[in-house]
C-alpha cells in the first residue's frame, strides 16, 4: 500500500452530493444536546437565531469514502471533526453537501503506523453561500502480516 | 533558563493549541519556564512569525520539528534551509542514523524524543536492533510519557551516556510546562540554543 500513490488519485476527488433541510427543532434540540445556553441557539423568537458552529458536523454524506478506494486496513478508528465556519447555518436553509477526499497521508503513533484520511464536506445553502466545512478524519491501521 | 523543548500548535494535525493561547496559559499561570518549542509534526514552520507574540509575551518562542524514523520520533533544533533539503521532514520511515547525521552536518541537533514509548521510542528499538552512532542527547523526560516511559528512557540514557532534555510534548494548552530543560546559558535564539545542547551544560526537568 502506497500512500502517495493513494494520495495523487484520490485526494480532490469529489464523490458525494446530499442536501438537507435545516428545521428550528433541529437546532434547538442540537443547541440543548451540547450544552448551549446563548439563546442565539436555543431562542427561535431570538432576532439572530442560528445553529452552534458544529452544527453541521451532525450531518453525513452517503458514502464515507469513494467507490473503489483502496483497502488500507480493517482496524481503525474516528479520529474526530474540525469545523471551519463561514457564515451562521439558519432555520430554512436548504444545506448542500459534496464530498471530497482532502487529504491522505501518515504517521506513527504508539499502536504503529497509521493512515489518515480526511474527508471534506463543504456546506453551502440555497444561494450557493459556503457556511461552514466540516474535515472527518479517519483512521485506518495497515493489516498486520 | 527554562525552556520547554518539545510542543505542538494547530499547524501540526493533531495540536488543539493556538500559540498565543500557551503563551497566556504560561504568563496567567505563572509557568516556572522562559519559553518554548514549537516542535510540529513532519514539517518545518517556516511562515510563522512569533516575534511580535514574544514581546507581547515575554517569553522565547522557537521553531524546531518532530520527524519520524526507523527508531521512533525525533526532535529536531535548529532547523534550515539546508536540513529542510538533505531528506523529506514529511516521511514516516527515515532512518535515524542519517537524520542524525544530516543534521550534524547542517549545524542542527537531533534528539529522539519519548524513547521509552512503544512503537515510536528509541528504546524497544535499541533492545532489538543496537544503539546508533552519533546520538548524543534524548528526551528523557516527556510530558505525556506513560508510567515506565521516562524510567526506561533514563536507564538507557544512563547505559549510553547520552544527556537528557524534558519537554511536554504538548497538543492543547494546559499541558504546556509539564516537562522542560534548564539551561546554565542565555537562550536568545535557535543558534543559541543548539549552541547550548552541543555545549552539554543542562538539565531534564519534570514538573508535573
Amino acid at each position: 500500500m502506497q500512500v502517495a500513490g493513494i494520495k495523487k488519485e484520490w485526494v480532490g476527488l469529489e464523490f458525494d452530493t446530499a442536501e438537507f433541510e435545516v428545521t428550528e427543532a433541529d437546532i434547538v434540540s442540537f443547541s440543548r444536546a451540547v450544552g448551549e445556553t446563548d439563546p442565539r441557539f436555543l431562542d427561535p423568537a431570538h432576532p439572530d437565531f442560528q445553529a452552534p458552529p458544529t452544527f453541521s458536523s451532525r450531518f453525513v454524506s452517503r458514502r464515507v469514502l469513494p467507490e473503489a478506494f483502496p483497502h488500507i486496513g480493517s482496524r481503525g478508528f474516528d479520529a474526530g471533526k474540525a469545523v471551519t465556519c463561514h457564515g451562521p447555518v439558519r432555520a430554512g436553509h436548504r444545506l448542500v453537501a459534496h464530498s471530497k477526499i482532502a487529504d491522505v497521508y501518515e504517521k506513527t503513533g504508539r499502536s504503529g503506523p497509521m493512515v489518515f484520511i480526511v474527508h471534506r464536506m463543504d456546506f453551502t445553502n440555497q444561494d450557493g453561500e459556503l457556511l461552514s466545512t466540516v474535515d472527518w478524519r479517519m483512521v485506518r491501521q495497515p493489516d498486520l502480516k | 533558563m527554562i525552556l520547554d523543548l518539545h510542543n505542538h500548535s494547530i499547524k501540526s494535525d493533531d495540536g488543539r493549541a493556538r500559540v498565543e493561547n500557551y503563551c497566556q496559559w504560561i504568563n496567567k499561570r505563572e509557568l516556572a519556564i522562559d519559553g518554548f518549542v514549537l516542535t510540529e509534526h513532519r514539517q518545518f514552520d517556516d511562515a510563522s512569525d512569533y516575534r511580535k507574540l514574544e514581546d507581547e509575551s515575554g517569553l522565547l518562542i522557537l521553531k524546531g520539528s518532530e520527524v519520524e524514523t526507523d527508531y521512533g520520533h525525533v526532535l529536531l533544533f535548529g532547523v534550515n534551509e539546508d536540513l529542510q533539503h538533505a531528506f523529506d521532514f514529511a516521511a514516516i520511515d527515515l532512518e535515524l542514523a542519517r537524520v542524525v547525521r544530516e543534521s550534524e552536518r547542517c549545524g542542527a541537533v537531533a534528539v529522539p524524543c519519548h524513547p521509552g514509548r512503544p512503537n515510536v521510542g528509541l528504546c524497544a528499538h535499541y533492545e532489538a536492533r543496537g544503539p546508533v552512532p552519533g546520538v548524543s542527547i534524548v528526551e528523557t523526560f516527556n510530558g505525556g510519557s506513560r508510567q515506565g516511559e521516562d524510567e526506561w528512557a533514563l536507564a538507557v540514557a544512563d547505559q549510553y551516556g547520552y544527556r537528557g532534555v524534558g519537554g511536554s510534548d504538548a497538543h492543547i494548552v494546559s499541558h504546556i510546562g509539564r516537562s522542560a530543560t534548564r539551561f546554565e546559558a542565555t537562550i536568545r535564539n535557535v543558534d543559541d540554543l543548539v549552541g547550548a545542547l552541543r555545549q552539554g551544560d543542562f538539565e531534564a526537568l519534570q514538573c508535573k
